[in-house]
């Protein structure tokens, strides 16, 4: 899934987001996504953001 | 001590009912607060109308304000304060960033119209409640049907010993 290196996340590109996430709205493990430690913290930064402001739902 | 300033990108969750009582108003409140506390306003602008993923204060849709801004943390914990306890703002969320995009810098702080915004009304669903409300009832008249059925199966019998009384 990985396209670059250092990859960065926008909380309010809620698609993209959605794309590391099951249907129930849990996170992929890095192991699925392929992303690096580093880019896979960003990733879950972005995706709780989205989620405080009610952009993405918690459980679904 | 001197105050370290930073660039923070920020985003506002209003309450729709404020927002259709003047876009403008809910907002100039919310840039009014922060400069208050001392936060330099770069750009805020309306990012959008949309239903909520989960319901906030019984709300089911919200707008969604963006903003740059620069100032200190401080300020930004006493803007944070003030927001939640009063005005219109649900949600904020305040990101350090390093600098403000040139796209973004641009827009600053466009004039709006209120009539241009449109929010649509919230359609109200019924609660599961109301349904759990009616099956009493209907147990009540399957109960009822069950007692008239048994009573007419009784009939019979008392007519057959009826019958019995006769021929003795």
């Amino acid at each position: 899934m990985a396209t670059k290196k250092n990859r960065k996340f926008d909380f309010k590109d809620i698609e993209d987001l959605q794309v590391y996430m099951t249907a129930q709205g849990k996170i992929h493990p890095a192991k699925r996504t392929g992303l690096s430690a580093r880019e896979q913290r960003r990733l879950k930064r972005a995706i709780k953001y989205a989620r405080f402001l009610s952009l993405i739902p918690y459980v679904s | 001590m001197t105050e370290h300033k930073h660039i923070y990108q920020a985003m506002f969750l209003l309450d729709n009912e404020e927002v259709r009582q003047g876009f403008n108003a809910a907002r100039d409140w919310v840039k009014s607060t922060l400069e208050k506390h001392g936060l330099e306003v770069k750009v805020l602008r309306l990012w959008g109308e949309r239903q909520l993923a989960y319901p906030i204060r019984g709300r089911k849709r919200a707008t969604y304000l963006l903003g740059w801004l620069e100032g200190s943390g401080d300020a930004v914990n006493q803007v944070k304060r003030e927001m939640y306890l009063l005005g219109p703002v649900f949600r904020c969320l305040f990101l350090q960033e390093e600098e403000i995009p040139a796209e973004e810098l641009a827009l600053g702080i466009p004039e709006v119209k209120d009539s241009e915004i449109i929010i649509p009304e919230e359609i109200e669903e019924p609660e599961f409640d109301e349904f759990v409300e009616e099956e009493p009832e209907a147990e009540e008249e399957a109960e009822e049907a069950v007692a008239a059925d048994s009573a007419d199966e009784e009939t019979p019998d008392a007519e057959l010993e009826e019958v019995k009384t006769d021929g003795n």
